[in-house]
């Protein structure tokens, strides 16, 4: 797609796009967001990306291989609830520390749960988008 | 004690996961130096030996879910013991020997991750003191053994065999789990060690006994080659030598004695325990040495030796009287000695000389004289010769089958015709390719490395040493063992070389004199190939692959019916089934529904529903798919509002997101579509109409029906919204439940959704007319 409206645009929306989803990954706990919604949102900016520049220059952006990010998350996702097990608990079993800080709000590893669940969809929609980009550009 | 044996056996595993790793950076040494990781194991577990042969149980527990009754317990009693000192003592030597067997190998690191985790799960198996966890490490074993039959996996045969195996094991674990699920709802225990202290006889009375019964059987008798699943044990030949010699004689086919030893308190007690085990287990006997004698390769001459003797175990275990069980407890001890030493024995020659066929080897003994000296051993006990431990057992054998009241003279002529066979076959795989004159053999015969022939040798002088001090044996490794077995802590077992002159004396004479005999006439047995063939056609090997070859017509047939690659037809399957089985369920009174305590109509609400309605029928009638794309996206977001409305700004955020995403899968994939050229002709028009009409109407109904159903207590979103912030730290309810109360559940379905993705990737991947090559 040769359109330069949509590739200047996408220049700075990109970066807006993936700020924005940390944002909805961390304020999900209390407000509306989570990783899910913030996965998806990450995935966008990257779907996007591919869709002005081509896949190499989104592959480039993401950095890692989608594949990798997915196992990545699902073990994030897997240690976060060994956490509870090493303190004693059932797995899963969310651990806080109570002192909120600023921008983050307070620490657990259901966040980090969250972070997992935020980059296992964030990889699987990439690797969804590019394959089938992939397919298009020949 | 309890944290030692749990190390020694997470230790194996470790070893395991760390051996293609080190592999990749250290080279063949590996195998070698991580065959001391079992060693150590080994050594742990024999200073068990005075505790547990006083009587007391060596015990290690976590909570796992304890709500289901399910615990990561171990307990290591005389039983237990005789197993994990088999499998690491034996498991040290095959680590070696593949280390020799398998040098230059890139696969080593690979195999031996296998092939660790094996003995890993056999410990596992061997000390496990609950009956789920025992089944996991029993199908593990089953897996594991299905990576190392198909280790070679370029050969068709292998795969076969390895996927035979697979089936017929794993099958047979899965009917011992719904026995176990059944012993534990008539119980009300799944700890094993609390099973054996119940009254004896207690599950006996239970009224689905027989079921429990046959399907336990069905796991012991599938595992441990049992006519007429005999048949995966002589393929699984396919194997490396040291996979061969470890799982196919000295461990995982004993786990289904092993079970049938650990229940026999509790399962003995009926009488149809020596009916069905006894004479199954002696058919297996009598089957397995006929065969043998067929065979014209040593290492299947082997495997079906091994049958017999897993025949005879089983019969003597079957039998059940305190000297039966002492026989069977010793001969497994002498089977597990000499049959690892000859199989390792056998894999050398195969190594060494590219030749496995007994009528084409002989005189290697000057070319490899270790080797042969082990074989010989070996042989010697296999045989029953004096001084070897497999004369002693033989001995005790004779004895509990004189013992037994046993229909007339027939367990006597039986088990006196299996051992006839055994000498004779003994010679063959022991004598025959060591002495003579040496024959001209594919490769030049040489001694192979120590590592393959200091283990054989090793075991052969242990079958020496148990052989002239049976006693020794018998105090510390088979008493307690046939303690654990009668459940009877009082009973000692002291073996005995010399038993003055007494009948079983008398048939242990006889035995070599006949076998002796038997020798010569081996050579016309094996080109007997007319009987065996013939027997080959109608053996129960048939009959698997004539129902696996039914199975899987049967999945291609359905596949091709349900799932014919048109979405169309699947939305439609799921459809019209979800419709059957939810309207059937649905009460009458739904069609009445009760709207109070719903939130009102609002003009926004319905506009929305109405533009909802709208745009879903527009893109029925769409005849571009553009244009349809463009209204399923209004009916898309007319949701989300929908969402906003109702105060769901997560569901509402998330379809938003969904929507737009496949907008531009949709936009990435619209190239590639044809253009819609043929619509469906009216009738089908009117069937969809009419299936969709019903779908959505039996959903609509379901969600009045959730509504109003309230099992007793207040609603869980109660709970959930009261205790959001209190336990979880979150304002978010949704998130809260995805994240804490329900991450379980999360977890879940993050792995489904990247299994999926995994699969949407191989789709894209492997497509037909893609060239080969192209990522």
């Amino acid at each position: 797609m040769n359109s330069v409206i949509f590739s200047t645009t996408n220049r700075l929306i990109a970066g807006l796009l993936l700020l924005f989803s940390v944002f909805l990954l961390l304020r999900g706990h209390n407000l509306s967001g989570g990783g899910f919604a913030g996965g998806l949102v990450a995935a966008s900016a990257f779907a996007l990306q591919s869709l002005a520049f081509g896949v190499g220059a989104a592959r480039r952006m993401l950095i890692f291989d989608p594949r990798s990010i997915i196992a990545a998350g699902l073990v994030v996702a897997f240690v976060s609830g060994l956490a509870g097990n090493l303190a004693g608990k059932p797995f899963l079993t969310g651990l806080w520390d109570k002192t909120p800080l600023p921008l983050i709000g307070k620490l657990g590893t259901p966040l980090l749960f969250d972070f997992g669940v935020y980059i296992v969809v964030t990889g699987i929609v990439c690797m969804i988008v590019f394959s089938l980009g992939e397919e298009e550009e020949g | 004690m309890g944290t030692i044996l749990i190390s020694a056996i997470a230790s194996v595993f470790l070893a395991g996961f760390l051996a293609p790793w080190l592999h990749r950076i250290a080279g063949p040494r590996v195998g070698v130096l991580l065959g001391f990781v079992p060693l150590a194991a080994f050594v742990a577990f024999a200073l068990m030996l005075p505790q547990v042969a006083a009587g007391t149980p060596v015990q290690a527990s976590w909570e796992w879910a304890p709500s289901l009754g399910i615990e990561l317990s171990f307990f290591a009693d005389g039983l237990s013991l005789l197993f994990l000192l088999i499998i690491s003592g034996v498991g040290t030597f095959i680590a070696w020997y593949a280390a020799g067997y398998l040098h230059g190998d890139p696969g080593l690191g690979r195999f031996t991750l296998y092939l660790f985790s094996f003995m890993g799960a056999m410990l596992g198996l061997v000390c496990s003191d609950n009956l789920i966890l025992l089944f996991i490490f029993w199908e593990l074993t089953s897996i594991t053994s299905y990576l190392l039959i198909g280790y070679y996996c370029r050969k068709e045969a292998s795969r076969r065999a390895a996927l035979q195996a697979l089936l017929v094991t794993g099958g047979g674990g899965l009917a011992m789990l719904a026995g176990f699920i059944l012993i534990g709802r008539e119980t009300g225990t799944l700890e094993i060690s609390s099973l054996l202290a119940m009254q004896p006889g207690a599950l006996v009375e239970s009224t689905v006994f027989p079921i429990i019964f046959t399907l336990i059987l069905l796991g012991a008798f599938t595992k441990s080659a049992q006519f007429p699943f005999h048949f995966w044990l002589p393929n699984a030949m396919e194997a490396p030598a040291p996979v061969s010699a470890f799982l196919h004689s000295a461990t995982m086919v004993k786990a289904g004695i092993f079970l049938l030893a650990r229940l026999h308190p509790g399962l003995s007690p009926s009488p149809l325990w020596t009916a069905v085990v006894a004479p199954v287990g002696a058919a297996t006997m009598i089957i397995g040495v006929f065969l043998a004698l067929g065979q014209k390769d040593l290492k299947r001459i082997l495997a079906y030796t091994t049958v017999a003797v897993l025949g005879t175990l089983t019969m003597l275990l079957g039998i059940g009287t305190p000297l039966a069980i002492k026989a069977c407890m010793a001969y497994l001890l002498a089977h597990a000695l000499y049959k690892a030493a000859l199989f390792m024995a056998s894999g050398t020659i195969d190594h060494e000389t590219g030749s496995r066929d007994p009528d084409h080897l002989g005189g290697l003994r000057s070319a490899m004289p270790f080797t042969a000296t082990a074989a010989f051993l070996g042989g010697l006990s296999m045989a029953g010769i004096p001084f070897l431990i497999g004369f002693v057992s033989k001995e005790y054998f004779y004895k509990a089958l004189l013992d037994a009241d046993g229909p007339g003279v027939l367990w006597e002529f039986l088990g006196v015709s299996a051992s006839v066979a055994m000498v004779a076959l003994a010679a063959t795989v022991a004598i025959k390719p060591y002495w003579g004159s040496l024959k001209p053999t594919p490769k030049t015969p040489h001694e192979a490395p120590w590592t393959m022939w200091l283990g054989p040798l090793l075991l052969g002088v242990a079958a020496i040493k148990f052989g002239l001090f049976p006693g020794l044996a018998g105090e510390r490794l088979v008493g307690p063992a046939a303690a654990a077995i009668l459940a009877d802590p009082g009973f000692s077992a002291d073996l005995k070389l010399w038993h003055g002159l007494t009948p079983a004396l008398g048939l242990s004479v006889l035995t070599l004199a006949l076998g002796g005999g038997l020798y010569f006439l081996t050579g016309k047995l094996r080109s007997a190939r007319g009987l065996y063939s013939f027997l080959a056609k109608i053996g129960p090997e048939r009959w698997y692959d004539a129902g696996l070859a039914g199975l899987l017509g049967f999945a291609k047939w359905q596949t091709r019916f349900l799932q014919n690659g048109y979405l169309r037809n699947y939305v439609l399957v799921v459809g019209a089934f979800t419709t059957l089985l939810v309207g059937r369920l649905l009460p009458l009174d739904a069609l009445r529904p009760d709207f109070t305590g719903m939130a009102g109509l609002s003009v926004l609400g319905v506009t929305t529903c109405g533009l909802i309605s709208v745009a879903a029928i527009l893109a029925c009638m769409a005849t571009s798919r553009f244009a349809a794309i463009l209204a399923l996206g209004v009916v898309g977001l007319g949701i989300a509002v929908l969402y906003f409305l109702y105060s769901a700004p997560d569901l509402a955020m998330t379809q938003i997101l969904v929507e737009t995403l496949t907008l531009v899968l949709f936009v990435l994939a619209f190239r590639s579509l044809p253009l819609l050229k043929e619509f469906s002709r009216r009738s089908i028009r009117i069937r969809d109409a009419i299936v969709s009409a019903v779908f959505g109407s039996v959903m609509c109904l379901l969600v009045l029906v959730a509504f109003q159903f309230q099992p007793g207590e207040a609603p869980i979103s109660g709970f959930m919204s009261e205790n959001s912030l209190l336990l979880a730290n979150g304002r978010n309810v949704v998130n809260v439940i995805l994240v804490d109360f329900r991450a379980l559940d999360t977890l879940g379905e993050i792995s489904v959704l990247a299994i999926a993705a995994l699969g949407v990737l191989s789709m894209l991947k492997t497509r037909p007319g893609k060239e080969k090559g192209e990522r």
